[in-house]
């Protein structure tokens, strides 16, 4: 009987886990705050380092890269794009869009794999 | 003697990065005010084309380029970014760019392989 192993080679960005990883961050610094100027820079830098940690945590082989946008709700536009020159096999990212009555958060992660 | 050869150079270089940004996104939104309808096209075409600089110039690195567009009608952005990388050989270039509707920033992420 075989057993599955994933080797260094095969290795895949998990995008599920890194969404549920980033939504519960998100909740918790954000959860039922209002937008406020004076806390939005501790917020984002929140936001990206509590992502971050618990990217770090999972223990793979991957450099990630977090940001984080968190926009007052005032009926103006934002539109975003990202493009990425990888190795789509084993890189990967993850999107994730959170809003309340007064904001609105973006929280983008890019992960790619450390060739050993 | 010894032979002191730094090879082709395989670290990010700031000023380079930026320039590219920089010309990408005057050629794609230049001269233009803000317009919902094309807004989508924009970020694309600014993203590709620096992208496509950005690997012309032959250095193995992985690339990431993102790019926000905002009209300007008095709202607050705050954007934040952490990374978990390599000091010695990683980096990033973000450029603010603005016009009279609308600003725009663009931020390039370099991974050495």
């Amino acid at each position: 009987m075989e057993e599955f192993h994933p080797h260094n080679d095969e290795m895949i960005f998990n995008a599920d886990e890194a969404h549920n990883i980033v939504k519960e961050c998100i909740e918790g610094v954000l959860g039922k705050a209002d937008y406020n100027h004076n806390k939005v820079n501790q917020w984002t830098a929140a936001i990206v380092e509590q992502s971050l940690t618990h990217l770090v945590k999972l223990g793979k082989t991957y450099k990630y890269i977090v940001t984080c946008a968190v926009m007052q709700r005032s009926g103006a536009g934002l539109h975003t794009a990202s493009s990425c020159f990888w190795d789509t096999t084993t890189d990967g990212t993850c999107t994730v869009r959170w809003e309340n009555r007064t904001m609105n958060c973006i929280v983008n992660v890019f992960a790619v794999a450390i060739i050993l | 003697m010894d032979d002191f050869q730094s090879g082709e150079e395989t670290s990010f270089v700031v000023d380079e990065v930026s320039n590219i940004i920089k010309e990408a996104i005057e050629t794609a939104i230049g001269g233009n005010a803000y317009q919902h309808s094309r807004v989508n096209q924009w970020t694309t075409s600014v993203v590709e084309q620096t992208l496509s600089q950005l690997t012309k110039l032959g250095k193995p690195f992985k690339y990431i380029v993102t790019c926000v567009i905002m009209q300007k009608n008095g709202a607050g952005l705050h954007t934040a970014s952490s990374c978990f990388w390599d000091n010695s050989s990683d980096g990033n270039c973000t450029v603010r760019w603005e016009n009279k509707t609308m600003y725009c920033i663009v931020s390039a992420f370099g991974l050495a392989i």
